[in-house]
């Protein structure tokens, strides 16, 4: 079975829509209007151990939701989902123990403890042993230079340490499986490719399966071999990244993507092994 | 979107008339922009009608149960307790402001420095928002409350128009004096920094020398003496006195007279701590 | 057996999470001394309000309602003791609505293998608050010494027991009101609405009369967080059905509250936000 297997994965939102003015308010109060909106509909999604898979789409394309729903932060509102073994929605203690998941908009660091306290308190919630956390550590320090600022607390961070440490908390537990929600935003150019070399390197080393959200191109070529294309909630591809430069007979991928999100894709000529279209 | 506005320009080399004038026109202007805004945000008032309600209830009962005797304490007989309650309370959600928290917010998070290069006095425009939310709270809070506790436990009214008269300007008097000390409590916080403790200090201080929870005549004589010497007692004890005709017609505008004073001695306060926060700590960029 | 043992396992590892998060907490706050101490003798001196109340009234009447002066500040300093519990624990699910659901902090809560309410509680925890809970214990020990009560030793366990089931009351309707937030994303103004009504349990349900008491009994049981447990300790009996009811209707408040809490989250990860 592979790591991550998704069939039909459908999340429907409703949307309240209020009604104008004091007797659309009242009118409210009883029967409300109500919207269906399908942020992801019914996406297919397979990912074996050791993959390293880039996830884009335009803002509301549906990628958080899939994201979520992976993370079990969500449950779906139909299809089936399997990861690591796990439904995620369902056993959610059991399952979020094997995972780790880094939110680019928002930390999960306590913002005024020192970051490596933040680490310590991981450490006692995933159950790290001792000498394994040690170990990592130091190998996290390592390759992400954190000591010079370890024992300030987050508040006081620039953005990059600050990704670079949600990072370290992210993995101490050594999880199966990273989640990355646009791990890079707002990062400069240095910050950024410091954080793909490591993550790289965590994929090389630990055979640790990265799913990553982005809206930088550069982190896809830099990193995945493999790019799903979300849009509208329907996966519009999925397959290697170096087909999707065969097929176009083009070589800038933001030209690509672009072309995939008017709606174009043009079969492929000779049927490279390994694609699949959705 | 509530706190930016559109100041009306000003043109140089106008006479002072004029400039006085267009300094009206702009703080009368705010006061009708925060109403407005307020009325937009209206659903948390009616939250803020129950909330009242329930802080009228617990003191009503208590007075009801400790004039359960029914004699004369300090002055007061039970259905004048129970009216002073509710008149205490429903005038407090007019006269309420919570300029020290915005004020102290500005400090905190440096925002006041961007005030200092506008062309007004901060001090007054943040006046004008806090009477224009006042307003608000009168109209769609004291009124409608005021007229629910009426049903429910009818009260007394004052004794003659001329009292009601006197009470409501009155009102606007503790509107000024609970602003002011407001705002030099927000002050505060250019001195020690942190806002920890100083609202609570301030609400101790409010809640039992105002007279909102218990009339001054019940303290003992010591402790009225001292409390006579602050501008507390002018914000819900002496007003009370006039809406229950407990002061003679002399002894109301002694009162408000009382009141002017306590504004003046306020605004001059508020002034000098103003100039010198702004000088000493502002500037240094404390 | 082996369902029992992975419990005690689970309490251990809850425990020991829980004392480093309580470490770390105080760590933080002897960073910001001044406040820290601020937080505290404000906290201390915000009691002084209510006492100065009972204090003024009680120089001009000799009772209320049958109850002396130093019955009234018995019953406030047992009052005291399961507020400051709640003031340390609980007091902050009032960010719930606000914070974890409209600003979506709860997807963080969410990825962590632990018991989600559990998380809210230790993230927002004010420990120092605890203090008012010795206001308490002090001014049950002067009230008491002055009405003459002597105490038993079956008195220890009772207290605990009732402290507990008074905490529990707290928790429950504060845990259902945070939980509603799961539904009205964002604040509806309700907990200080409560907040203030929690405050009627620190005088005689006496002084209440009809609907006002119905409710303070078997609605938002507050009656259980001060009165009807204090005249259990202060030994006069009138109302010992009701006290012996504390615990009771402590562990049914916060399974309420709990079990909404749950359908709460459920909602939200449905929704989503």
């Amino acid at each position: 079975m592979a790591l991550i297997e998704a069939k039909g994965l459908t999340k429907e939102f409703r949307l309240f829509r209020r009604r104008e003015g004091v007797l659309g308010a009242f009118r409210d109060l009883f029967v409300r209007d109500y919207k269906t909106l399908k942020a992801v509909n019914g996406i297919d999604f397979t990912v074996e151990k050791g993959e390293m898979v880039g996830y884009i789409g335009a803002n509301g394309a549906g990628k958080s939701t899939t994201i979520k729903m992976l993370t079990g932060i969500l449950v779906p509102t139909s299809g089936t989902v399997f990861v690591n073994g796990f439904v995620p929605y369902k056993e959610r203690e059991a399952y979020t123990m094997g995972i780790g998941v880094v939110f680019g908009q928002r930390s999960q660091l306590w913002w005024d403890i020192a970051v490596i306290e933040s680490f310590k308190l991981l450490r006692r919630i995933y159950n790290v042993p001792k000498e394994d956390f040690e170990l990592r550590l130091k190998k996290f320090n390592y390759l992400l230079d954190l000591d010079n600022f370890l024992h300030l607390p987050v508040r006081k961070l620039s953005l990059g340490q600050r990704m670079r440490c949600d990072l370290v908390a992210a993995l101490l537990h050594n999880p199966q499986i990273l989640f990355l929600d646009e791990p890079t935003i707002g990062l400069d150019v240095l910050a950024k490719a410091r954080i793909r070399d490591f993550l790289k390197e965590i994929n090389k080393e630990n055979k640790t399966t990265i799913i990553l959200t982005t809206h930088d191109l550069g982190d896809i070529e830099a990193l995945c071999s493999r790019v799903a294309i979300i849009d509208k909630g329907i996966m519009l591809y999925d397959g290697q990244v170096e087909d999707l430069y065969r097929r176009w007979g083009h070589d800038k991928l933001e030209d690509i993507i672009k072309r995939i999100y008017q709606g174009d894709i043009p079969e492929l000529k000779e049927n490279a092994g390994g694609v699949r279209l959705a | 979107m509530r706190e930016g506005f559109a100041l009306p320009r000003t043109i140089g080399a106008v006479d002072m008339g004029g400039r006085l004038l267009n300094r009206i026109i702009l703080y009368l202007e705010l006061v009708r922009m925060e109403f407005v805004n307020n009325l937009a945000y209206r659903s948390t008032y009616f939250t803020g009608i129950f909330n009242y309600s329930i802080q009228i209830g617990a003191y009503y009962f208590l007075w009801d149960a400790i004039y359960a005797g029914g004699k004369v304490i300090g002055g007061l007989n039970r259905e004048e307790m129970i009216t002073y309650v509710i008149v205490a309370w429903v005038a407090r959600s007019f006269y309420f402001s919570n300029l020290d928290r915005r004020i102290a917010l500005e400090i905190v998070e440096g925002k006041i420095a961007l005030e200092l290069i506008r062309p007004y006095s901060y001090q007054m425009v943040k006046y004008a928002r806090a009477f224009g939310e006042a307003i608000f709270r009168m109209l769609f809070f004291a009124f409608p409350a005021g007229l629910m506790f009426s049903v429910v436990r009818p009260f007394g009214l004052p004794p003659d128009v001329l009292s009601a008269v006197l009470f409501i300007i009155a009102i606007l008097g503790s509107f000024a004096i609970y602003a002011q000390i407001s705002m030099l409590v927000g002050f505060v916080v250019f001195f020690t920094k942190s806002t920890t403790g100083i609202y609570k200090a301030k609400r101790i201080v409010m809640d039992l020398f105002s007279g909102l929870l218990i009339p001054i005549t019940f303290y003992p004589q010591w402790a009225i003496d001292i409390i006579k010497l602050f501008p507390f007692q002018a914000v819900s004890y002496l007003p009370n006195m006039i809406y229950l005709g407990k002061a003679t017609k002399a002894g109301a505008l002694n009162i408000i007279a009382l009141q002017a004073f306590w504004i003046i001695v306020l605004w001059i306060a508020c002034s000098l701590v103003w100039r010198f926060a702004v000088k000493h700590v502002v500037i240094q960029g404390g | 057996m082996k369902a029992s043992s992975s419990f005690r396992k689970k309490a251990v590892r809850y425990f020991m999470i829980f004392s480093h998060y309580l470490a770390q907490y105080m760590k933080t706050q002897m960073a910001y001394r001044a406040d820290f101490m601020a937080n505290v003798f404000s906290e201390l001196f915000q009691q002084s309000i209510n006492l100065i109340f009972i204090a003024v009234v009680f120089a001009k009447v000799p009772q209320i309602q049958g109850w002396s002066r130093d019955e009234i500040i018995f019953i406030y300093g047992f009052f005291l003791v399961p507020f400051g519990i709640y003031g340390g624990f609980l007091n902050h699910l009032f960010d719930v609505p606000e914070k974890y659901v409209l600003q979506g902090e709860f997807d963080r809560i969410l990825i962590r293998p632990m018991n989600t309410w559990f998380q809210v509680v230790i993230e927002t925890m004010k420990p120092e608050l605890l203090m008012g809970s010795l206001t308490g214990f002090a001014l049950m020990y002067y009230a008491g010494t002055s009405l003459g009560i002597s105490p038993e030793w079956w008195d220890i366990p009772i207290a605990v027991g009732l402290v507990v089931g008074a905490a529990l009351i707290y928790a429950g309707v504060y845990t259902f009101l945070a939980s509603l937030g799961f539904w009205t994303e964002g604040n509806i103004g309700l907990m200080p609405m409560v907040y203030n009504l929690s405050h009627y349990g620190r005088y005689p349900m006496t002084i209440y009369r009809g609907l006002t008491r119905f409710l303070l009994t078997w609605v938002l049981p507050f009656a259980f967080v001060g009165f009807y447990p204090a005249t259990l300790i202060m030994h006069r009996y009138e109302y010992l059905n009701y006290a012996l009811l504390t615990p009771f209707i402590g562990i049914i408040t916060f399974v309420i509250g709990y079990r909404v809490w749950t359908i709460g989250v459920k909602r939200y990860r449905g929704t989503g936000s």
